[in-house]
């Protein structure tokens, strides 16, 4: 069987760009496999799949050597339109990608596009929609599906054409764990039962390293190495927690997923850990019996939270829980259908006492320099902390004179929150901060937040990335339904939960959080 | 039913309606719209659009009515300037009841081959303009909690720049997805054409006849279908041009197919 | 392939004949009509539309737009249908913005054609759709069209300046054209009335009286309302699209093996490329220096 996808001596820069992304890069892959694209922002991930179709050079422009192949097509020479009965592409953002309103239309456009008979093109729309599992939604407006959903309609309608090979882009990175869990399941399939190509780039390694069989690592300097998932992880020095404390305590094989730890570990016995203190500080926000609803849906009923200084609080919960209403509700922006809120002093001010990051924060941004953005906020708050002192704490300064859009999606994050918080609030609320981000950028974004709660200020923040709580939060409120369901320190919530347990949690049981910490614990316990 | 079927029926009904100025069949030419409005509308939108037609109708009627103080006035004078209004505000009125029975997205899918780039981008800028909408609500709710005033119309930029900033991202995203699903490759099929069944070839043909039968017999001169107040007497009606307009609520009167209801076209 | 003289008379043929469809009551009013008819009115205004239809149909139906031009006419369009709802004083309608920046960045044919095209979906939109709709779409269209005809390479004060002076001025001449389609019908007698047979002169008077009694005052509101607009958004909204145009518009170039970094590839001048690209429709701006790297046969 030949080459699905062959990368020939291949060069590329982007267009002003001091130094190529991808530099002399030799690939293979054979048709049937599942291959994942791992690597930090920037080092070429997106470039690299985005020259399986063609977007790159043909949407992109730069300086391109060597050649790109696809079941022996160029897609060098041909723009994506002439590969589309060859190559499919998802981006990651499919809400903005669907061209047509109706489901079931979107899946039939790549065939119209292609001139297929119209018995044949109704014939593949019923079968895809099978296939992906998406039958119910057929009728449905493209612009009420959930994320979950809009994923799987969008690799629904990249397949009809019947192409070879399937190139996602960062597929999983905007979605709850249950929704990348569902598209993942219905991409294996597709290897499986139909023996198509399919590449994803992703960052979210956790959900990811179970499925795949050929990981392709760029490390970022033009390199791209392809191999096992294992040698993936050993070239790139990142992955999953369970791979991270592999490395540091020396085990060979890297353990990518639970199951290896687990096996890894069983050797090993831990005494439990205790659980932290309770945090102290004053109460600076707090929220009694709170009802909240949109028109005749009740959305909270009866919660009851409080935040205190030096704090930094987890709300967790599966989509239509009430996160982001109760984040409304603390900022004073959706009134409570009854019960209160209060902070240090009477009701607390949105934009004085509280400042809030909606999920999309960087559709802030509107002018022409990071500085000015951060001036923009000031401006009106002339008692904030001074546009120096808020851009070095978000690690900004070299950044001041940059456009905010030239930014990378986790800087911008980053210039956005700033812009946010630059109110001088002591409290921040963020509504799913990490959505789409990788984790150089999460790691930045954590170091803000802590430095913030050093200094007495708090922050709540909503999330489904499990790992990025154990990280990071000092308590965990989980909401269901619209009540709390569970709320405590990260150990005690998290440990026992078979949704929520962090991989540590998962390999050595309740209260384990992090690598680090267990490797500390295990390096006493060596020592004792 | 096939827009197509709706097109032909809305001509028709609005070249009677530009077609006469007498009073019984415009007032008529009113129920037989309304009627048509109520019974075959879709249920999701269009009924606020329906009542907007009828008020900018009734604004028309004065503002011609008005107009005639401007020359000689007579009591002959004023009711035809009103019955000119009345004209126009029926027109308004058959087509606020086209647009509210037909769905947007269907009738652009008609747009000839030649029509196809353009009419897909006016698909897709009426499936973008809600997110858009909601875009500019939640940006201006972020503003105002950054200390921004965004009632100030200094502060325009703080709302419209993001949203039309992310547009121009989503665009791009937009670009390269139609370009790997093949837009431009020359050839098209379409999927699954809407059938011109029975029913929409009935009203075509009823929408025609009637029309066609109203402008012969008011161009033969019966009827009184080009009034003149002047004396200012009641016009006469012919039987058979009242039952020309009347077939035009034929649309009403066909039973819905089972393939054919609703809005999904 | 057509040239690019033969397209462009096509569209100067396809312009005059819309034209003559809304000024139609001046061109044929020395014509001894007699008594007005009233089934003139159908007859004219049919005849009217397939003028204007033809109009669109040269102006839209030329092909190969290509995926760039249709996602950024759907994505500016969809503004135009979010602004056509807010602030709707009098005559005054924040779409315009759109048509005067859009038009002014990309270019006259653009302008035209998202004129048009916005129009025609905000119209839907909003439920719109009659016979006024093709009057509408040319008549902002134009708009469009002739923002794209200004300076665009000068300083930003000229720009912003000549921008707002036409925003104005269009904001009364788009009044003045749309209520050309029913003014001959809908008044036929007195001052301000449609004279058939009485001459261009008498009838541009009679016009004029009925424009300034009935729109000018309305029309004030979107004349001032542009200029305003434009005030205010004109620089970061140019300053937007023209980021835009730079981002979509690009060069491949193709470096001979060995000699990755030879070649320099970004081309200057804002949107100039994008521009010429919308003009060109539908090649694409695939341009190709240098070799291939490797022989075909791999």
């Amino acid at each position: 069987m030949s080459d699905a996808v062959l990368f020939e001596g291949v060069t590329f820069t982007y267009p002003g760009a001091p130094a190529p992304v991808l530099a002399g890069v030799e690939l293979e892959l054979a048709a049937g496999s599942f291959v994942l694209v791992a690597g930090p922002t920037g080092a070429g991930k997106s470039t690299l799949v985005r020259a399986v179709n063609g977007l790159v050079p043909h949407f992109s422009g730069g300086t391109m050597s060597g050649r790109v192949s696809v079941h022996g097509r160029s897609t060098t020479e041909q723009p994506p339109r002439r590969l589309a009965d060859l190559v499919a592409f998802v981006p990651q953002d499919p809400g903005a990608a669907f061209v047509l309103d109706r489901v079931e239309d979107e899946l039939a456009y790549v065939m119209e596009n292609l001139g297929v008979p119209g018995a044949v093109m109704r014939r593949r729309v019923e079968e895809t929609l099978d296939l992906v599992g998406i039958e119910h939604l057929r009728d449905r407006s493209v612009t009420t599906l959930s994320g979950g959903e809009r994923q799987r309609v969008a690799v629904a309608a990249a397949l009809t054409a019947g192409p070879r090979v399937l190139v996602l882009d960062e597929p999983t990175s905007q979605l709850d764990p249950q929704g990348a869990e569902d598209v993942l399941a219905a991409l294996q399939r597709l290897v499986h039962d139909l023996g198509m190509t399919v590449i994803l780039a992703e960052h979210r390694l956790e959900r990811v390293l179970g499925f795949v069989d050929v990981a392709l690592a760029c490390p970022g300097d033009g390199r791209v190495v392809a191999g096992s998932p294992r040698r993936a992880m050993d070239v790139l020095g990142s992955g999953p927690p369970v791979t991270r404390l592999g490395r540091r305590l020396a085990w060979d094989p890297l353990p990518l997923t639970v199951r290896d730890a687990r096996r890894r570990a069983a050797d090993l016995s831990l005494v439990p850990p205790a659980a932290g203190p309770p945090a102290a500080g004053e109460v600076v926000l707090e929220a009694r019996r709170l009802r909240a609803s949109y028109g005749e849906r009740t959305v909270l009923s009866g919660v009851d939270f409080t935040l205190a200084a030096g704090e930094i609080v987890a709300l967790m919960g599966r989509n239509g829980a009430g996160k982001t209403t109760l984040l409304r509700c603390l900022a004073g922006l959706h009134a409570p259908a009854s019960g209160t809120v209060s902070g240090r002093v009477g009701p607390p001010v949105a934009g004085r006492d509280v400042a809030l990051c909606p999920q999309t924060p960087e559709s802030v941004l509107f002018r022409d320099t990071v500085g000015g953005e951060i001036d923009a906020t000031l401006g009106a708050h002339l008692g904030g902390q001074g546009r120096d002192g808020v851009l070095a704490d978000f690690g900004l300064t070299g950044l001041a004179a940059r456009h905010p859009r030239d930014l990378s999606a986790g800087q911008r994050l980053l210039v956005a929150t700033a812009a946010i918080a630059a109110t001088g609030a002591g409290v921040l609320l963020l509504d799913e901060p990490t959505r789409g981000l990788d984790l150089e950028a999460k790691e930045r974004l954590c170091a803000v937040l802590e430095l913030k709660a050093g200094r007495g200020e708090a922050a709540v923040f909503a999330t489904h990335d499990v790992e990025l709580v154990a990280e990071l939060a000092t308590r965990v409120v989980i909401l269901a339904g619209g009540e709390v369901i569970a709320a405590g320190g990260p150990g005690e919530v998290l440990g026992d939960s078979p949704v929520f347990a962090p991989q540590m949690a998962r390999v050595f049981g309740p209260g384990w959080l992090t690598p680090e910490q267990v490797a500390t614990a295990l390096g006493v316990e060596a020592r004792a | 039913m096939h827009p197509g079927a709706w097109f032909v029926w809305a001509l028709a009904a609005g070249a009677v309606a530009v077609g006469t100025t007498n009073p019984f069949y415009l007032v008529l030419l009113w129920a037989v719209s309304w009627t048509v409005y109520a019974l075959c509308r879709r249920d999701n939108a269009g009924g606020d659009a329906w009542r907007i037609f009828v008020v900018f109708g009734l604004i028309a009627l004065a503002t011609r009515t008005a107009l005639v103080f401007f020359g000689p006035v007579d009591a002959g004078s004023v009711v035809a300037a009103a019955l000119e209004g009345l004209r126009l505000a029926t027109l308004l009125v058959v087509f606020g009841t086209f647009n509210a029975v037909t769905d947007p997205f269907a009738v652009l899918r008609l747009a000839p081959r030649r029509w196809h780039e353009p009419a897909l981008a006016a698909a897709l800028a009426l499936s973008i303009a809600p997110r858009m909408i909601s875009a500019a609500g939640q940006v201006r709710e972020a503003q105002r909690l950054r200390g921004i005033k965004v009632r100030k119309l200094a502060a325009l930029p703080a709302v419209v720049v993001p949203v039309l900033a992310t547009g121009m991202e989503e665009a791009v995203t937009l670009a390269e997805s139609m370009d790997s699903r093949g837009h431009g490759r020359g050839t098209r099929t379409r999927y699954r054409p809407q059938p011109f069944a029975a029913r929409s070839f009935a009203v075509t043909l009823g929408a025609f006849a009637a029309a066609g039968a109203f402008v012969a017999l008011g161009v033969a001169g019966s009827g009184d279908a080009t009034y003149q107040p002047w004396p200012l007497v009641w016009p006469g009606a012919s039987a058979w041009m009242v039952l020309a307009v009347a077939a035009l609520a034929l649309p009403a009167a066909v039973p819905s197919g089972p393939r054919e209801g609703g809005g999904a076209g | 392939m057509r040239t690019r003289p033969l397209r462009l008379a096509a569209l100067v043929a396809a312009n005059v004949l819309g034209v003559a469809a809304f000024a139609w009551p001046f061109l044929l009013s020395e014509a001894r009509g007699g008594n007005a008819h009233s089934w003139d009115a159908p007859l004219v205004t049919g005849a009217l539309l397939v003028l204007l239809a033809a109009l669109l149909f040269v102006e839209l139906g030329r092909g190969g737009m290509g995926p760039k031009s249709v996602a950024l006419i759907g994505v500016l369009g969809a503004a135009m249908v979010a602004l056509r709802l807010p602030g709707f004083v009098a005559g005054f309608s924040a779409m315009f913005i759109v048509v005067l920046v859009a038009g002014n960045a990309f270019g006259p044919g653009f302008g035209f054609v998202l004129g048009a095209v916005g129009t025609f979906a905000s119209g839907m939109f909003v439920g719109g759709l009659g016979p006024w709709l093709p009057f509408q779409m040319v008549a902002v269209g134009w708009v469009g069209m002739g923002a794209g005809l200004l300076p665009r390479r000068t300083g930003w004060p000229l720009r912003i300046g000549a921008l707002a002076l036409y925003g104005f001025a269009a904001g009364y001449l788009f009044g003045a054209l749309i209520n050309l389609y029913f003014w001959p019908f809908t008044v036929t007698s007195g001052p301000l009335g449609y004279a058939p047979g009485s001459g261009a002169g008498l009838n541009l008077a009679h016009y004029a009286h009925f424009y300034l009694v009935t729109s000018a005052g309305w029309d004030t509101f979107r004349a001032a309302g542009n200029i305003v607009l434009v005030l205010v958004l004109g620089r970061p909204l140019l300053g937007a699209l023209d980021r835009a145009a730079t981002r979509m518009n690009f060069q491949v170039t193709q470096a001979p093996p060995g000699a990755h970094n030879r070649v320099a590839s970004r081309p200057g001048g804002r949107g100039a490329r994008l521009r010429k690209e919308l003009a060109r429709r539908g090649k694409s701006g695939l341009r190709r220096a240098g070799r291939w790297g490797k022989s075909q046969a791999g």
